[in-house]
């Protein structure tokens, strides 16, 4: 019996044929087939909203099958309170950016319809497969698409950018599945019964008997996997180059979904498997996450590209996810979950908009872009409602997720107040953009974004502004109920 | 009943030798001639009867020094798809050549070599199947005897052959002093009782065989002859010799060490590893630094000598799985599928473009889109990307030697590991190359369907093995286990 998880993970992977086949004849067909697969795929994702029992701290939906038994592999997904909400923002922003790239994608349509919903096919794998090799199989699926997308439809430098895009985050990789093999073979010893397993729930059940010091090994390697994706500090510097040559609904993709991979993988394999190598790691974790959050938000300042901004606008939030995670509090990895969720809506939207700018006045020099207001009074209204979202401005998504952060945060040591530079800074460079861009009087003829722009525009503006309002369908009945189980169980064993 | 086991050997000997023959007769005006069909003939008699005994037989027959088991068979399949694959790129690229005769049977006769290599259990056996699969292969790399490169080529093979050919000997005839015999299984039990006083000539003789089969497995410092070998020679033939004799030299290394040696008590592990180790790392970075399609092609098959080269370097016993060795038994699978095809797009390349530099390969995606896609699809397989084969072959290479009992496996995966992800850069950058930059000619190039033939069946087995890996590890695990026990 083929489950509602596997039908939206395999789904696009099964139609990107027919969708690069029908679309090389006519660019249209595969638009259609594009954008009508990833609103399938939403609505199968809602579907699972429908089902999933709220409340429920465990995995659900869960499926499973053999795979590679001779190898102790097998095929099992399921989604709990930690993965539900990434796999909404993954469906949601497929959905939006694939209708963004309507516009913007302007040659080759069949392949990139196609690459992306393979991309697709692996994220939502990422989000959902609780087997660790199906987990670093769809890692690597995300990573091939995307190479494509940057470097057969990116900007000037894109050769460039994609190709070290491919091997910062392919080497990080590999030190990743370093990571997942030692623990293989470290729990299949005879002392562990039952055999050698890449299983989630199997290995969860074995690591705490796991001597520390191999515990330690294995945390750090594959932390230095998903850092290169989140990214941290000094091994961030593929990001910038990445978004900003790669496309911008392509954009929308990396920092909205892939970004979230590096902290899904943290809160999911790094902190919940490896509760005894988190007590004696975590303060070098956050404290990277602190320097991440300030080093993104200060490079940001002087930016003068505006996607470079919103480029260096993710390394600053995803250093929120990396300090929230590892102060293992119910507060703070609740905090780093949302803050997933909401960055990447604001963060899309933002990606998508800098897109049309460009589209519409030929530059993204945020020097050259004055007197916006008079060209695109409608986009300039959102691009206010999106940096206020990635301010964190109260009444959004993104304000609850950094208070709980930083409210986490501060609940471990009272050092970490010093994180509340972080948003300081963050509102001083959006609100300095903004009175550049936006503040200026108007000049030039109008030149304003189409109707169907405008409202995929404000499709990701509802969710933030819903949840930024009345959190409680995410946070308190699904998030929060997840992550007190597995802070519980940290707790347990004396993590904190 | 028996007899039926040498089916696959009888079948290249016979179609071998009359295939040479077959080549003066032809169909009216065909240029192509009988022998590449007697060829193909005996290659998949062989290939079926090789399948059949995997399937049927249950126990290992042998006969003298031969044995056919499972690792045998293994083997046997791996060699022939290469052979298949190779003889049928050449119906192309050697559609010109007017000596098509000498050059599919020189082609039989050396798989049959090759076969014997890993079925042979005698180490007289064992020398005479290296000579049989060595001797064809200096006539077909010096193939094209009016071109100077292809003479070079032999030559500096043949020489370098010839000195491993000399030093196995030398091996052989230290192992026979002390043992008193030919024989693995003898000389196993011989070499466990061994008393100190040999213990030096057993290392010399360990060493010599390391150093005989590394020239052929091509492992640093034995590499050199690899990259002008693999340039001057028939490309086709370079797919013979990077994925065919190459894997047959392992096959024999598997055997000599782990039927024979293995009982002789001396760590040739850490030496196996350390060479593994330079192999693989000397390989990627060289590989980088390539300007020439079929140069990088050498490189990179030295650097995924030195992943399989781990199997050897990861001890075992008998009661577990050897998870290692079966690893690298998957990884000479995938790597010969995988590597014979990257040869097979480069003669797809050359026989149309008549050059091989990398620069050719601007924007060859809008040329040769077919070519490009195999291309990206085999070097994505060969980094190690999932869900193509060589992850899966990997994997299992690097966690067998997590497991190993010696406290530097660790190491030793996290060095593999860390060349595979460098890996990438060369081969992301051939994609890189050929999807992302602007060709000089923007002319569309047609190309041989013949090629394309091997190169889809080649992708299509990539994918299968890749998604599906479990019939596939279940065989390398008999196989490994059948070599183990044997």
């Amino acid at each position: 019996m083929i489950g509602l998880l596997s039908i939206a993970i395999f789904l696009p992977t099964v139609l990107a044929a027919p969708t690069y086949l029908l679309g090389r004849k006519n660019a249209k067909v595969a638009k259609v087939m594009g954008v009508g697969t990833t609103l399938v795929v939403f609505a199968i994702s809602i579907l699972i909203l429908v089902v999933f029992q709220y409340g429920q701290p465990g995995f659900q939906l869960s499926e499973s099958a053999p795979w590679a038994a001779s190898f102790g592999l097998n095929y099992k997904v399921g989604v709990d309170g930690i993965s539900l909400p990434l796999l909404m923002i993954a469906t949601f922003l497929s959905l939006l950016s694939a209708a963004g790239s309507w516009d913007q994608i302007t040659f080759k349509h069949a392949e990139y319809y196609a690459l992306f919903l393979i991309f697709e096919t692996g994220i939502i794998g990422v989000f959902t497969s609780l087997n660790l090799i199906l987990f670093y199989l769809f890692w690597e699926i995300v990573l091939i698409p995307m190479f494509f997308f940057i470097g057969i439809w990116g900007g000037p430098r894109r050769r460039y950018a994609s190709i070290k895009f491919l091997i910062f985050t392919y080497s990080g990789s590999a030190v990743m599945l370093f990571g997942f093999l030692a623990l293989y073979a470290w729990t299949g010893t005879s002392a562990y019964p039952g055999g050698p397993s890449f299983d989630y729930d199997v290995l969860a059940a074995r690591i705490p008997s796991l001597a520390l010091p191999l515990q330690l090994v294995v945390a750090i390697t594959t932390f230095v996997g998903f850092a290169v994706k989140l990214p941290i500090f000094p091994l961030h510097t593929w990001l910038p180059d990445a978004h900003v040559e790669a496309p911008a609904p392509v954009s929308v993709l990396l920092a909205g979904l892939l970004l979230k991979m590096g902290g899904y993988g943290l809160i999911r394999y790094n902190l919940l498997l490896f509760p005894k190598a988190v007590t004696v790691l975590w303060p070098y974790f956050t404290t990277i996450g602190l320097i991440t959050m300030i080093y993104g938000a200060s490079v940001a300042l002087v930016a003068k590209d505006i996607k470079r901004m919103i480029a260096l606008t993710s390394v600053n939030h995803m250093g929120y996810v990396l300090l929230g995670a590892f102060t293992a509090t119910v507060a703070g990895v609740s905090g780093a979950v949302f803050q997933m969720f909401s960055h990447g809506l604001a963060v899309g939207m933002l990606f998508l908009m800098s897109g049309y700018i460009h589209d519409h006045t030929g530059t993204r020099n945020i020097d050259e872009l004055k007197g916006l207001r008079g060209k695109m009074p409608q986009t300039v209204t959102l691009l206010f409602l999106a940096s206020m979202a990635a301010m964190a401005v109260p009444g959004f998504a993104n304000f609850i997720s950094e208070y709980l952060v930083i409210q986490g945060a501060l609940s471990v040591s009272y050092l970490f107040a010093i994180a509340i530079v972080a948003p300081a800074l963050t509102v001083g460079y959006f609100l300095w953009m903004l009175r550049r861009v936006a503040m200026t009087p108007g000049v030039g003829p109008r030149n304003e974004l189409r109707l169907h722009s405008i409202l995929i525009l404000v499709a990701f503006l509802v969710p933030l502004l819903i949840f930024g309002v009345y959190p409680p369908p995410v946070l308190g009945s699904v998030i929060t109920p997840t992550v007190e189980k597995w802070v519980g169980t940290i707790v347990a064993l004396g993590a904190r | 009943m028996a007899l039926l086991s040498l089916t696959p050997f009888l079948s290249l000997a016979v179609f071998g030798l009359l295939a040479t023959p077959a080549g003066f007769l032809r169909f009216r005006n065909s240029k192509l001639g009988l022998a590449p069909f007697v060829c193909i003939l005996g290659l998949v008699v062989a290939l079926v009867s090789t399948v059949w005994l995997g399937f049927t037989s249950s126990s290992p027959v042998s006969f003298g020094g031969l044995r056919v088991d499972l690792f045998t068979l293994f083997f046997s399949g791996v060699l022939l798809i290469v052979a298949i694959f190779v003889t049928v790129a050449s119906l192309q690229y050697m559609r010109e050549d007017p000596n098509k005769g000498p050059f599919f049977g020189l082609l039989l006769l050396s798989t049959l070599g090759m076969i014997v290599l890993a079925g042979s259990m005698d180490l007289v056996l064992l020398y005479v199947g290296w000579e049989l699969m060595s001797i064809p292969t200096y006539a077909l790399t010096a193939f094209r005897k009016n071109d100077p490169n292809s003479n070079e080529a032999a030559m500096k093979f043949f020489v370098l052959s010839a000195l491993s050919s000399a030093l196995i000997v030398y091996a052989i005839s230290l192992v026979f002093g002390i043992t008193g015999s030919t024989g693995l299984t003898a000389i196993a039990s011989a070499l466990s009782t061994a008393g100190p006083d040999v213990r030096p000539f057993g290392v010399l003789a360990i060493v010599l065989f390391i150093v005989g089969f590394g020239v052929k497995m091509a492992v640093v410092p034995f590499h050199m002859w690899i990259p002008d070998a693999f340039e001057g020679a028939p490309v086709t033939i370079g797919a013979f010799l990077a994925a065919g004799a190459k894997m047959a030299a392992f096959a024999a290394a598997f055997r000599v060490f782990i039927v024979g040696i293995l009982a002789f008590n001396v760590d040739f592990y850490s030496t196996f590893a350390i060479v593994a180790v330079v192999t693989m790392t000397v390989g990627n970075v060289a590989a980088l630094m390539q300007k020439s399609f079929t140069r990088l092609l050498a490189y990179s098959s030295i650097a995924q000598a030195g992943y399989i080269l781990m199997a050897l370097a990861t001890p075992f016993t008998t009661t577990n799985v050897p998870l290692g060795l079966a690893g690298g038994l998957f990884h000479v699978l995938n790597y010969a599928i995988l590597k014979t095809a990257a040869f097979v797009a480069a003669a797809a390349i050359t026989t149309k473009l008549s050059v091989t530099d990398l620069d050719s390969l601007n924007g060859l995606s809008r040329r040769m889109p077919q070519t490009s896609l195999s291309i990206a699809v085999i070097f994505l397989g060969l980094a190690g990307v999932p869900p193509l084969n060589g992850f899966f072959s990997k994997v299992m290479l690097f966690t067998g030697s997590i497991y190993s009992p010696y406290n530097w496996g660790g190491y030793l995966a996290l060095a593999a590991l860390v060349n595979s992800g460098f890996s990438m850069s060369y081969y992301g950058w051939v994609i890189k190359r050929m999807y992302f930059d602007e060709p000089a000619d923007q002319s569309r190039i047609p190309e041989p369907r013949i090629y394309m033939a091997v190169l889809w069946a080649a992708t299509i087995l990539t994918f299968a093995i890749g998604l599906y890996p479990d019939p596939w590890i279940r065989l390398v695990q008999s196989a490994a286990a059948a070599l183990v026990a044997s």
